[in-house]
């Protein structure tokens, strides 16, 4: 056995947990540092046949990293910048990292610009240089919960608020390294290797040939992070971008940066009805065709969600400096504006505020930020929700330990959205659930979560979610728009791709991984 | 006017001064160096400068003559009678003081009933106390007292005053520095004297802690600082002692434009964390409110009080009569936990003076472990349930 | 009522950290912001403008970048600024700051309350108020945590006390300062921005405001700073190894050896 994998100890119990609340079984652990390391423990595991979960900072939600017997390997010491790439011709600065980093690091770094430059190439530090004399870089997908892995990240192909302008990670992955589970090493960039037809062919390091077939089925229209990715003549590395640890280990990871916008400025507008704030969320996105620059982040407050913050702010010190919501209104939406000028940005706001008004909005009810800590407000408000959420569901756990929250991740393509709103509106009502409806509706891809008070609640909630999925897989929507499968939803997934979709899937994981050992539980469930 | 420039033809473009300075306002151009206009003339450039090409030109100060000005002074902050402890320990220090510059020291007292108060400060070192007693006096009031010790000093001239950092002596030495039109400093952590100047040396942390400056006011009498609770030590209080009890004509103002309508304590016997001699400190490395209990249970276990850096207080798991550090309250107690605090300079402002630190953290390069005595590198949602066990059980063993 | 807000640009990181090789402080594109307990002043003055009306005016003495921290507060609704600015002034300690304060404020004219933050996050020396005060010989009281009541001529206050808190009753003219717990600061909206376009600052220098350039700046300074240091922990520590159960017993021994934990 390689010196690195370990027996799983007693005191290491939070290693089969992630931030899904359940939790899993394995026999031993190891935390690789180096490629190499990566490749050795695997090799080492090939005669017993152990099956590998892979783990990054274990922020997900879906239950994606807990393991379900057998090896545990953690990657979070895999945690170096190794180096940066400068592109002349189109001006776009790429970082190479280890899968281990941060994000919280990567935007630390971003700011500071004081990398750690040992080990790196000559032209990793030319490169540096060129960035330190180019202004503000960031990494865009920015989910909230910054202590999630850059390899996280691209394993379930997470998004945040502002992904409504600039995508999810996807877009912005250059080149992966993956250590397969025989110990071969595929190195994919982008523009490098791509699908011809449905049909692929990829070398790995030591020249053996993969041939594969993408998955038939069509992938919905929307912002989607369920199943493996699959289109006609499309990127291989796409394949391994949000495939949740079940196609092999990404040990080198390539990002593309973006110059930061100068100017960032929000605004939370208040409406007396739903209606009006969906009128308006249709009017600032631009729906009707009109010329207008589009929010770079667009949030939805439903009724109940502010009616949870009012109360939480009554009775809780960490909600205490939310400001005071008016009792007159129904529905909130925040807007982003990302520009290069503050006038140009202020304008934004401006055209934005105009819509606002026309659909019953009071300028004098807007809560604006123009700098970096009214913006830190605008966020705590937004992230309050799920917040309060989990606080009240933590409080019903004393009595009710099997109770947890309830969260949808469902997007519909844009036609859909009053329609997808009133689906959840009238589910939960008649089933008399308790809950709250937030999230990204410039995607139409809002969070309902159901708040059970008692077990029975827990499992209509149940399956209201499963009725729910349904209907918006008809709508030509997803199951999952961010969070991903993990195990939580593959009876969901079979839903969307039918068993035939799922077979393929399957079908391609066996390219890559012929005795289904890595990430057992992700995505699909098989004997 | 002052005036700070470098000289070009000295400056070899080291950047030390730029790195010296606090506010940023130094930067590099065409390889030397050029001071900003948001330079504050503190003169820390000058100090890195290795190659004298920085002038720094203070105006000329016509030297007064200040030799009248003798004697420390330490306003006795009382209420009710009882002195602050503060107020034992400022007498500490300035006996000290005093023996380098030749001179006495005495306490200022201002009350109602002030004779166990007196005999109190004569005991920790006051060689005399100045005393008014009148019941106009009993509640501390700003105005009053910032008029007469106006009248005092100018009738006896000190050459230093020192009160306690407490909200009230925040708020009159800085009243009464205006009066006099005299330098005060904030917060001070150690007072020297320069004896060859017969100068208060006062140092004090700037910038949260990140640089200390020792600050002097040369010509101005009184030399007045403000020095927080539990930084100085008392002496062990001596009852034998003898000492001037004085008790001066003074006016008392009338006519008062602020009127104390209500006093209101707060029973704290939970969160006297000044007194504690074990404090369980909780830092953002808790993870979230729930793990408090955790941290509630383990001061329990050991016997120590709850205490939390500023993270854990803003928020909202904790309130801030729990707050150590820079804004908050600085303890001494014999030993500190430090759970889950990365060790931030603003905390250590606040407890840096405990005699043992014990340091829990999941970073060993957390800054927490350079000042602290006992280290554990872990994660405290599982060291600290272990720690819990491990002392109870340990407890149970020592208990008669 | 007139009020007068101070208000102080300083900056903006908590997290200056230090160079550990040659010993010096790096100062990482820190931005410089409004002092943190001064946007709790500028709140409490908007709600006493809310419920009595008046006017609001903010005063601050910097460099001229200074604008930019009254133009934050102008677009919260106060309704003009004025930025004290000159070479004169620079170096201030508080003695000298309360002193160009005053001048700036006589020369404003009339007021009813002027409100600070308790103190500022670079000083931290929490001296400006009161000083203040002195100079333009009105009451003051420090650290108010709620406005319990607003008269034609005075304020009843809570004031924060170590022990406590006292209920104050002052007499305006007067001076306070304010503590995080009295409020919860507004954001700006989109009426009180459009307003903000049509509020004025004025920057005057020491002509303007008649001051004395022997008591402003570094002159008007009776403190002078002689030396700046880094300071230095120095210990050494003890970082124990093994399990956690390993780790805490061998603490756990270690403070045993300290009697004080155990005394019964």
């Amino acid at each position: 056995m390689d010196n690195n994998i370990k027996i799983l100890e007693d005191y290491q119990i939070e290693y089969l947990r992630d931030e899904s609340r359940r939790v899993g079984s394995a026999n031993t652990i190891s935390f690789p540092k180096t490629q190499s390391e990566v490749v050795n423990i695997v090799l080492s595991l090939v005669e017993c046949q152990s099956l590998i979960t892979i783990q990054g900072a274990r922020t997900g939600i879906t239950a994606g990293a807990v393991p379900e017997g057998g090896h545990i390997m953690n990657l979070i010491k895999m945690n170096k910048i190794t180096g940066l790439r400068y592109d002349e011709v189109k001006n776009d600065f790429y970082m190479m990292l280890q899968p281990g980093v941060l994000l919280t690091d990567v935007k630390k770094i971003l700011e500071s610009k004081n990398f750690d430059t040992k080990n790196w190439s000559q032209s990793s530090i030319e490169a540096l240089e060129v960035l330190k004399n180019s202004g503000k870089y960031f990494f865009s997908p920015d989910p909230t919960e910054t202590t999630a892995s850059i390899g996280g990240m691209v394993a379930c192909n997470a998004s945040g608020a502002c992904s409504f302008k600039y995508g999810a990670t996807r877009k912005y992955i250059e080149a992966l390294k993956v250590v397969l589970v025989d110990g071969n090493i595929l190195e994919l960039k982008r523009g490098k290797t791509k699908a011809n037809g449905r049909n692929f062919s990829v070398k790995l390091n030591f020249g053996k040939i993969l041939n594969g077939n993408i998955p038939s089925y069509n992938m919905p229209n929307v912002k989607n992070a369920s199943g493996y990715y699959a289109k006609e003549d499309m990127e291989i590395i796409d394949l391994f971008i949000g495939s949740e640890g079940t196609l092999g280990i990404i040990t080198e990871i390539e990002i593309k940066l973006l110059s930061k916008p100068a100017f960032i400025y929000g605004m939370t507008s208040f409406f007396r009805s739903e209606e009006a704030a969906l009128n308006f969320v249709r009017a600032v996105r631009g729906d009707s065709g009109e010329e207008i620059t589009k929010p770079a982040a667009l949030e939805y407050f439903n009724h109940n969600a502010l009616k949870l913050l009012k109360s939480q702010k009554l009775t809780n010190p960490s909600f205490n400096k939310l400001p005071d919501i008016h009792s007159h209104y129904h529905t909130a939406i925040y807007t982003e504006y990302h520009g290069e000028s503050k006038d140009s940005t202020m304008q934004m706001l401006m055209d934005a505020t105009v819509f606002m008004t026309s659909f019953g909005g009071d300028e004098g009810d807007t809560w604006v930020a123009t700098n970096d800590r009214d913006m830190e407000r605008l966020h705590f408000f937004r992230h309050a929700t799920p917040e309060a959420v989990n606080l009240i569901i933590d409080g019903r756990r004393v009595a009710n330990p099997s109770i947890t929250k309830l969260g949808t991740d469902m997007a519909v393509p844009d036609e859909y959205l009053e329609n997808v709103i009133n689906l959840y509106n009238s589910s939960v009502s008649e089933e008399k659930l308790e809950s709250v409806m937030f999230g990204h509706i410039g995607n139409n891809h809002i969070h309902v979560n159901i708040i059970p008070k008692n077990i029975e609640e827990y499992h209509k909630g149940k399956e209201l979610y499963n009725s729910l999925a349904k209907e918006v897989i008809a709508m030509g929507g997803t199951v999952s728009a961010e969070h991903g499968i993990g195990k939580m939803k593959t009876v969901l997934l079979k839903e969307m791709f039918g068993d035939a979709g799922i077979m393929e899937m399957i079908g391609l994981k066996k390219l890559f991984d012929p005795e289904l050992r890595l990430g057992k539980g992700n995505i699909f469930n098989y004997s | 006017m002052a005036n700070i420039d470098i000289l070009i033809h000295k400056c070899i473009g080291c950047k030390q001064c730029l790195k010296a300075c606090p506010f940023g306002a130094i930067k590099m151009e065409k390889k030397k160096a050029v001071i900003l206009d948001n330079c504050t003339l503190c003169g820390s450039c000058v100090s890195a400068c290795r190659f004298q090409a920085i002038n720094f030109v203070k105006d000329e100060v016509i030297a007064k003559d200040l030799s009248a000005f003798k004697g420390i002074w330490i306003f006795a902050q009382q209420k009710n009678g009882k002195v602050s402890e503060v107020v034992f320990e400022l007498l500490g220090e300035a006996i000290k003081l005093a023996e380098k510059l030749k001179t006495d020291v005495s306490a200022v007292i201002l009350g109602e009933s002030l004779k166990d108060a007196t005999k109190k400060l004569i005991a920790y070192g006051a060689d005399k106390v100045y005393k008014i007693e009148n019941k106009e006096l009993k509640d501390f009031n700003d105005e009053i007292y910032a008029d007469i010790l106006r009248q005092l000093i100018n009738e006896y001239k000190p050459e230093i005053v020192l009160f306690g950092a407490t909200t009230f002596g925040r708020s009159l030495a800085p009243r009464i520095a205006s009066k006099l039109n005299t330098g005060l400093t904030a917060d001070c952590t150690i007072l020297e004297i320069d004896e060859e100047k017969k100068l208060l040396l006062q140092t004090r942390p700037a910038f949260g802690g990140n640089l200390m400056a020792t600050i002097i006011c040369p010509n101005h009498r009184p030399q007045m600082a403000t020095v927080r609770p539990k930084v100085m030590k008392a002496i062990e209080p001596n009852f034998n002692r003898t000492g001037h009890i004085i008790s001066p004509k003074v006016n008392l103002r009338t006519a008062l434009k602020v009127k104390v309508l209500d006093i209101v304590d707060i029973m704290k016997s939970e969160i006297a964390i000044e007194e504690a001699d074990i404090i369980v400190a909780a830092g953002r490395g808790i993870g979230n409110i729930k793990n408090i209990r955790l941290i509630e249970e383990f001061a329990r276990e050991i016997g120590g009080a709850v205490a939390a850096s500023r993270a854990v207080i803003d928020a909202g798991w904790l309130e801030y009569p729990h707050q150590v550090g820079q804004t908050g309250k600085t303890v001494a107690p014999k030993i500190y936990f430090a759970l889950g605090i990365s060790g931030a300079i603003q905390h250590l402002a606040g407890m840096s003076s405990s005699d043992v630190i014990v340091a829990v953290n999941n970073d060993p390069e957390a800054p927490i472990f350079k000042i602290a005595r006992y280290g554990i590198v872990g994660d405290l949602t599982e060291v600290l349930p272990e720690l819990i066990r491990t002392f109870r059980e340990k407890m149970k063993k020592t208990v008669v | 009522m007139n009020i007068i807000v101070c208000v102080k640009q300083v900056p903006g990181s908590n997290d200056v950290k230090m160079d550990k090789v040659t010993n010096t402080i790096i100062r990482e594109g820190i931005e410089a912001i409004i002092n943190p307990f001064d946007v709790y002043a500028v709140e409490e003055a908007l709600k006493i403008k809310d419920n009595f009306g008046g006017k609001i005016t903010a005063i601050s003495m910097g460099i001229p970048k200074v604008v930019d921290t009254l133009k934050e507060v102008l677009d919260l609704g106060v309704n003009s600024g004025v930025l004290l600015s000159d070479r004169a002034f620079a170096g201030a300690d508080s003695l000298a700051t309360a002193y160009t304060l005053s001048k700036g404020i006589n020369k404003i004219g009339k007021y009813d309350l002027i409100i600070c933050g308790k103190q500022a996050t670079d000083g931290d020396t929490a001296q400006v108020g009161p000083s203040l005060a002195e100079k333009l010989g009105i009451p003051h009281t420090t650290n108010v945590s709620n406005i319990e009541e607003v008269g034609a001529d005075f304020i009843i206050c809570n004031r924060s006390t170590d022990e406590g808190y006292e209920v104050i009753k002052i007499f305006l003219p007067a001076v306070i300062t304010v503590v995080k717990d009295i409020n919860v600061p507004r954001l700006p909206s989109i009426r009180t921005l459009k307003s903000a376009k049509n509020a004025e600052i004025f920057i005057w220098n020491l002509r303007d405001i008649n001051a004395d350039k022997n008591y402003t700046g570094l002159k008007g300074s009776p403190t002078q700073v002689v030396k700046t240091f880094i300071p230095q922990y120095d210990t050494g520590t003890e970082i124990f190894e093994g399990t956690n159960e390993e780790k805490c017993n061998k603490l756990a021994l270690r403070l045993l050896d300290m009697k004080t934990l155990f005394s019964i």
